[in-house]
């Protein structure tokens, strides 16, 4: 594995990083421009991810600002001949990330200011109002973001398309990801990468995000595997010539997109002058706001042979906005078609009737699309239940994030610090769910959670505020409203009847096996994409 | 041979799930297939969406447009123009959901249209096939309305008729006219839609009329549009016709437009014997068409 900066060897000094990075900068300039001179100027940056470049073909003068404080030096990468046009790159060598950063990038969560007062007067009031706002920047979205696909000429036969080169190189996959960060999209976008290591394709990864992509030590240590460091050093405008130059020179064949808005960008020169190359999409969740990476999908619909999409309600969004359908392919995150455990049958739900001591579960990013506000409010109604009703309540919420602080102070406050664990993220989730009756997910929005999936093959009964497509999974008994208060309301109702009403118990279970089973029955992203792959490889059947 | 040619059939359904099979097949049997083929579905209640899906997994030129509640055949071709022009279309075919192409009818309109303005230099705004009903008989509702000098470019070795307007049964529009002159009138709901529609592209040059290019129209009955033919059934398919073309002949030619058409309106109820109660309904659509002044949308 090749160009591994988000895997800095510990210890390593200043003039081997600055080397280093320095190497990195030159190899993607230089795929960038491989006939120019290319003078690069260098400063020390103050950014631990962003190397804030500027590119300027041409004459380039200095001013007093380019050789200011922080300016490191040059260095000149000769052209093909000494009449090549000039580029220059001025750049920053991003700095050593400080300890707290690597373990944490986003700062704790703290209400906004100006509903600070609301807050501490009631955290449920607080997310009532942050859940209007939701609401309206959802009305808002269809005007402010259409869904019309981007038009795309397919060109005259009077005129000659473009042929591939010839390549003595095996055929190569670019995957583009958001980050290399905790997330679903990120574990799919992982998934790939070893799948098309196992067809025989080589793999090229970039991501479009900055950050310190805390997962890039995850990444196969493979030889035929480069990790791209376009993230930190190339600005999204030279993404689409560099994506053609590396294409071309490296047999790219297939090019997958996990949430890589710069490489959806780079589609127009990819169709325009290298049209043999396929290219997929895969999508997770519409969000409210401005439809997220589904409706930019859609938008490029037209430059994209394959959308897979991890469930019916992408499938639907896809034909109902962007009115196709042959090209939209559902396949789960799973990895057996009996299910993650290899089940055939479901084990009887953890929770009896009447049972005295429960135990309540939340597994999740500690970000908002999560609510771990609202997941606090239900615990605290849930004990107030359980008061009443002489059960034992106990709660276990695994996970990391920016809410990580809040949730323990609340907690603090409502007296349940000593009734509900806080667990780190690589706590053991099926063990936790195996001991665990009921799970937790009041989320914002979701695609459709696989923790939930999960839960039902450890006997845990999940309980879901109604978004995305949870209703693939959660019957719709235990479908809760997404409005907060409703929500919290929907939660302690649910559990209650389950706990109260043998035959409600029998029935969730017996529904919650139906969902289980569907799922299972749909083809999984490995069925649906392994065969694309392995035909870029030049391997299908 | 055209430089490009990229073709889009719009098909406009509702609930007539089994019809529009029977269209889809017979657009597979095309010797010049539609690159893209958009079925715009008004909010069928019936098994059109199921089937048009399961089609569509085959078949990737086949995409679904569903309308959220049914907007009349003219709201559907509106949308469907509109989104087959997004899809980069240089010929748009547009057609109902139980009119069934010849195998060659469409080839027929793009050779037609091409080879037109190839001998002509003028480049028609449409081309329309040779509509007939079930029994081979002309189809009385799909008549075109030729110009006064429609034999211009009609040859004894052939050519074609030059009209001014035609219904959307198998009707060939080319790219440009779409973008000079806008979509057809989406307000109109039904009737006249396409009358106004393709009057108004010939602002720029007729359309021509290609009996070579032939497509069966499976309607219950053969009948015209007049208005001696108005019944308790069909009275509210009358009265958006009346409207839309009271609407239409203000704009074109003002009150006195209006008025004439209102007496010929009359004379043809005259004629038929219609009850006067429905013949002051279909008046009183004429008055409600003097105020009705849609919109027209460009793309």
């Amino acid at each position: 594995m090749t160009s591994t900066t988000a895997l800095a060897p510990a210890g390593e000094d200043t003039a081997e990083q600055i080397e280093r990075e320095i190497s990195e900068i030159v190899s993607i300039y230089s795929r960038l421009y491989p006939t120019q001179q290319l003078n690069f100027v260098f400063y020390a940056g103050k950014d631990p991810v962003w190397s804030a470049p500027s590119v300027i073909e041409g004459p380039f003068t200095f001013q007093p600002g380019h050789v200011n404080a922080d300016f490191l030096g040059q260095r000149v990468r000769p052209g093909i001949h000494p009449g090549a046009p000039v580029v220059t790159v001025t750049v920053s060598i991003p700095r050593k990330p400080l300890p707290n950063e690597l373990k944490q990038m986003d700062a704790p969560w703290a209400p906004t200011s100006r509903l600070r007062r609301l807050y501490r007067l009631s955290p449920l009031l607080y997310e009532s109002v942050r859940y209007q706002a939701e609401m309206v920047r959802k009305r808002r979205a269809d005007r402010l973001h259409p869904k019309v696909s981007l038009m795309r000429g397919d060109g005259s036969p009077l005129l000659p398309v473009p042929q591939p080169p010839a390549s003595d190189k095996r055929p190569a996959i670019l995957i583009g990801m958001h980050w290399l960060e905790v997330g679903g999209a990120e574990k799919l976008g992982f998934d790939t990468v070893q799948w098309a290591l196992e067809a025989g394709l080589r793999v090229f990864v970039a991501a479009s995000v900055p950050s310190i992509q805390r997962l890039a030590d995850r990444l196969p240590d493979h030889p035929d595997l480069t990790f791209l460091r376009l993230d930190r050093y190339l600005p999204h405008h030279l993404w689409p010539r560099y994506v053609e130059n590396l294409a071309r020179a490296e047999n790219i064949r297939l090019i997958h997109i996990h949430h890589c808005r710069p490489l959806y960008e780079s589609l127009p020169q990819i169709r325009a002058n290298l049209p043999w190359i396929k290219v997929i999409d895969s999508t997770h969740i519409v969000e409210y706001s401005d439809g997220g990476f589904p409706r930019s999908s859609g938008v490029w619909s037209n430059f994209i042979d394959i959308h897979h999409v991890i469930s019916r309600e992408l499938v639907d969004y896809y034909r109902d906005n962007f009115h196709v359908i042959g090209k939209v392919r559902l396949g789960r995150m799973l990895n057996g078609e009996a299910g993650d455990a290899g089940r055939t049958v479901l084990p009887e739900p953890n929770l009896r009737p009447g049972k005295t001591h429960l135990q309540v579960a939340f597994v999740g990013r500690l970000y908002y699309q999560k609510r771990p506000v609202l997941v606090v409010e239900a615990l605290r109604a849930l004990a107030a239940w359980a008061g009443r009703n002489g059960v034992e309540l106990s709660g276990k919420i695994v996970g990391e994030g920016p809410f990580l602080d809040a949730v323990r102070a609340l907690l603090q406050r409502y007296g349940l610090a000593d009734r509900v664990a806080l667990l780190p993220a690589n706590s053991p989730v099926s063990e936790i769910l195996e001991r665990s009756d009921i799970l937790l997910l009041p989320s914002n929005n979701e695609g459709l959670a696989l923790v939930c999936y999960e839960a039902v093959e450890r006997g845990c009964i999940p309980i879901s505020t109604d978004v995305g497509s949870q209703d693939e999974i959660v019957p719709q008994d235990l479908l809760v409203p997404l409005e907060p208060r409703a929500c919290v309301k929907g939660i302690v109702g649910a559990v209650d009847r389950l706990w109260r009403d043998p035959a409600f118990l029998s029935r969730q279970a017996e529904a919650l096996a139906r969902c289980w089973s569907a799922i299972a029955r749909d083809p999984t992203a490995r069925q649906v994409l392994m065969p694309v792959y392995r035909d870029a490889a030049g391997l299908g059947d | 041979m055209v430089a490009l040619n990229k073709t889009a059939a719009v098909i406009v359904t509702f609930n007539r799930s089994a019809k529009l099979m029977k269209v889809l097949d017979a657009l597979d049997r095309q010797t010049l297939r539609p690159d893209v083929i958009l079925v715009v579905d008004n909010a069928s209640t019936d098994d059109t969406r199921s089937l048009v899906e399961a089609r569509a997994r085959d078949d990737l030129s086949i995409r679904y447009l569903g309308l959220p509640r049914n907007i009349g055949g003219a709201g559907g071709f509106h949308q469907g123009l509109k989104a087959a022009y997004r899809l980069g279309a240089h010929y748009f075919w547009v057609s109902d959901d139980d009119a069934y192409p010849e195998p060659d009818a469409i080839e027929k309109l793009v050779q037609a249209i091409s080879g037109f303005e190839a001998q002509n230099e003028w480049r028609p705004s449409f081309a329309c096939s040779r509509v007939e009903w079930i029994d081979g008989t002309l189809c009385e509702m799909n008549t075109p309305r030729p110009v006064w000098d429609w034999p211009r470019f009609l040859l004894p070795e052939g050519g074609w008729a030059l009209v001014d307007s035609a219904s959307f049964v198998s009707i060939l529009i080319p790219r440009w006219a779409v973008e000079q002159h806008g979509l057809p009138i989406a307000d109109y709901f039904i009737w006249f839609d396409d009358a106004e529609y393709t009057r108004r592209l010939s602002r720029s040059y007729p359309g021509i009329f290609c009996p070579e290019s032939r497509v069966i129209h499976d309607t219950p009955d053969n009948r015209g549009v007049n208005f001696s033919l108005v019944d308790e059934k069909s009275l509210w398919k009358f009265k958006y016709g009346a409207r839309n073309e009271a609407s239409w002949r203000r704009r074109e030619s003002g009150l006195v437009g209006v008025l004439a058409y209102a007496y010929g309106v009359h004379r043809q109820m005259r004629d038929g014997h219609v009850p006067w109660k429905m013949r002051w309904q279909i008046l009183r659509a004429i008055a409600r068409g003097y105020a009705f002044r849609p919109g027209i949308e460009s793309v």
